[in-house]
């Protein structure tokens, strides 16, 4: 399972440790291992005696990792590429971005990757101007205030919680880079149903809402949702019927990091055995992200995770990423305990660190897209990366229960509206 | 099994007595090889590490008990208690010699009243329980792994306990904005030894499931020193005046897992505490009788045939 055959000292002081509980009845055996630990003392003397000790740069196979060895990064020298210590690749920092980059290609752009300099110039006026605009502030409906309607209690946040804006906008026209046009391919016939069942199942909910069609209250309120549900539903029978974010879960992989007051960072700490981040996105549900560098194979089939199972190993300059064992409660775009993530994160420059995904899915998308993000070395002494605490502070989610059980008791001593008729889940529908 | 002390094997042996008496000298000369080193020289912490002690469950010198206790027939021998009496066993606090250095943990009187009161309401008020981050120094000590990324100015730690990590800035650290769950931690080296300063926690974490506690004036001193390739020995001064009448010291060896298949895990706890916290708000409860969000309990376990006590 283990392909790096290179002499690690760590294994020969564990050899050395088995060599004196011996019994001396087991001369043969005790011969042999002294031989192999005289013979493994040897290689690692020669090697240092090669140059590769003192203040030299070891590889990874000669640092003490814990297990399983970490594959050697295949060493290149790149000028502008700073690297650790121990010779590879450095991708450690404190990263965000300020840039502007839709993950989809607006359709006018065709198959071009990048706009031109007039189009740059109009869309980044555009830009400047919807930031102007605004937003969540402007609390009328029809006209009139719209303090105290669905709306303006759905909409919670307003404008100052949205703080900075993004100032920068890139030349490229997606984050996407295949295919071609720029964007995520259709979903196959079996993820188009599955998402509309779901979509029927939301609106279900919603009948006879302000945010729904009209109609009576449907009979599927009292369906489980066909899916394990993550959404935003109009139904709070269960915690469970809450959406992923209310209940804490977490941001999801891949992580594309947005931009302005709730755009992210992204903090990386390296060692030769394991990468270490922490995305700290997403309004407190960030989370920590061990990426082992290992050439263990992927875990059983049948275990699930919400983040996946990492295996890293470098590519030449390049850290892949190869995610599998998702998770049913995971939701990636409409994909789920079949995804296969590929990351590559590659140093482009001091200031610069390259972040790509590759993600798969054949019972999803009808072939495999990618998208790349270029993320900006943040001054670590300004910018905090937080831990998340959204589950220890989650007062919402108990809100949420406590507030359906509440009205449907006043609904049932006829001092207010039946909460089904309610909605709780679109943020004012018709209102707005 | 009985070896034949002949010739060859009198020379076998002659020539393994060489050869462990030159894998010493390699030993004592090449002593820089016992302590894994980073290629600037540091001690190399990378790895996955976990205490084996009992620490968690109490910090002093304890034997056996139910984890969650109703008096029994005789004073001082209780027996478990309802939310835990099915599990047997499994619902045991494990024994330990402690970790504390004399055995003592200085509270201040009315500290002291606190940390008797939180032990008797354990299940309800300790922060494990709910799944949160489990703060410093406990998260160092809970039963469950933790992996060390030891970079080149920092060093990050993940636990699988609810996903808490740390950071431990060595080259410079912003200054921390706010009390944390898992504090602020800023390392040096002092020879072979990591340590680190832990200040800005907030008061809502726990030292351990007997109820030891803290406020956040909490600040500790770690100090994570290589024993063997395979061991630190992880000692933490805990300073709280509002607490504690003197600083007072625990000692523990944090072990390295040496499975081919080592890997950290995720404990994700969130969604599994929502039945203990939020169950009594469905709609339509699981737990067949709640009493506003206390869970009245009929502890009935029939045993199926076949599986009773003595047919197994």
């Amino acid at each position: 399972m283990n392909g790096d055959t290179s002499p690690r000292p760590h294994d020969v002081e564990v050899l050395e440790m088995r060599t004196k509980r011996q019994p001396l009845t087991f001369l043969g055996a005790l011969a042999a291992a002294v031989t192999i630990a005289v013979a493994l003392e040897g290689v690692i003397v020669a090697n240092q005696a090669s140059g590769q000790s003192g203040t030299r740069p070891r590889t990874a196979a000669q640092a003490p990792p814990s297990r399983p060895t970490a594959p050697t990064p295949a060493v290149r020298t790149t000028a502008k590429t700073p690297r650790t210590p121990w010779g590879a690749p450095d991708l450690q920092g404190v990263w965000n971005t300020n840039t502007l980059v839709p993950l989809e290609r607006p359709r006018e752009f065709g198959a071009r990757a990048f706009m031109t300099q007039e189009e740059h110039a109009k869309a980044l006026a555009d830009l400047q101007q919807r930031n102007q605009r605004p937003g969540r502030d402007s609390r009328t409906v029809g006209g009139k205030p719209a303090v105290g309607t669905e709306k303006d209690v759905a909409r919670a946040y307003n404008e100052f919680w949205f703080g900075d804006k993004p100032t920068k906008l890139s030349m490229r026209t997606s984050m996407i880079t295949d295919p071609e046009d720029g964007r995520i391919p259709p979903y196959t016939p079996e993820a188009t149903k599955r998402i509309a069942d779901k979509r029927e199942f939301l609106a279900a909910l919603l009948q006879g809402t302000s945010g729904g069609r009209p109609g009576p209250i449907s009979p599927r309120r009292a369906e489980r949702s066909p899916d394990y549900n993550l959404d935003r539903i109009n139904r709070s029978d269960n915690t469970e019927d809450r959406g992923g974010p209310e209940r804490c879960f977490g941001s999801e992989l891949p992580v594309t990091m947005g931009t302005g007051t709730f755009g992210g960072v992204m903090q990386l700490v390296q060692a030769p055995d394991s990468v270490s981040i922490y995305y700290d996105v997403g309004q407190g549900s960030g989370f920590a992200w061990v990426i082992p560098i290992t050439n263990r194979p992927h875990l059983p089939k049948n275990i699930q995770l919400y983040r996946g199972d990492a295996i890293g190993r470098w590519e030449g300059d390049t850290l892949v990423v190869d995610v599998t064992n998702f998770s049913d409660e995971s939701d990636f775009r409409g994909s789920r305990e079949n995804l296969h993530l590929i990351q590559r994160f590659r140093r482009v420059d001091a200031n610069t660190l390259s972040v790509e995904f590759t993600a798969e899915d054949p019972t999803t998308w009808t072939r495999p897209w990618t998208a790349a993000q270029e993320l900006e070395k943040a001054d670590e002494k300004t910018t905090l990366v937080l831990e998340g605490g959204c589950h220890e502070g989650n007062y919402g989610l108990l809100g949420m229960m406590l507030n359906t059980r509440a009205a449907e008791k006043a609904f049932a001593e006829g001092k207010g509206p039946d909460p089904a008729t309610q909605d709780n889940a679109t943020g004012g529908g018709a209102e707005n | 099994m009985r070896i034949r002390f002949n010739r060859v094997s009198g020379a076998a042996a002659g020539a393994v007595v060489i050869a462990v008496l030159a894998l010493a000298v390699i030993q004592t000369t090449g002593q820089a090889t016992r302590t894994p080193r980073t290629s600037d020289g540091k001690p190399n912490l990378n790895g996955i590490w976990q205490v084996t002690n009992t620490a968690n469950w109490d910090l002093l010198a304890h034997t056996v008990r139910p984890a969650v206790a109703q008096p029994g027939v005789y004073p001082n021998h209780p027996v478990l208690a309802a939310p835990v009496v099915a599990l047997g066993a499994a619902g045991l606090v494990p024994p330990g010699p402690g970790v504390v250095e004399g055995n003592e943990i200085p509270y201040k009187p009315e500290a002291a009243a606190l940390k008797r009161d939180n032990a008797e309401h354990w299940l309800d008020r300790d922060p494990e329980v709910r799944c949160y981050m489990p703060g410093i120094p406990r998260a160092m000590y809970m039963p469950y792994p933790f992996q060390i990324t030891q970079g080149t100015n920092k060093i990050q730690m993940v636990f699988a306990f609810a996903n808490a990590s740390r950071t431990i800035y060595l080259g410079g650290a912003p200054d921390p904005p706010a009390d944390k769950w898992m504090g602020h931690s800023v390392g040096r080296w002092e020879g072979n030894t990591l340590v680190v300063d832990v200040t800005d926690l907030n008061d809502r974490t726990w030292l351990s499931r007997s109820g030891d506690f803290h406020s956040d004036a909490l600040h500790l001193v770690e100090r994570f020193t290589p024993m063997t390739p395979d061991a630190l020995r992880y000692e933490v001064t805990v300073e709280d005046p509002n607490v504690f009448t003197r600083p007072w010291k625990m000692s523990m060896v944090l072990y390295r897992q040496l499975e081919d298949n080592a890997l950290l895990m995720d404990y994700r706890c969130i969604e599994l505490v929502e039945e203990t916290f939020l169950g009594h708000l469905r709609k339509n409860q699981l737990v067949k009788r709640w009493e506003g969000d206390t869970i009245v309990l009929d502890v009935t376990r029939r045993t199926p045939p076949g599986d009773k006590r003595y047919e197994r």
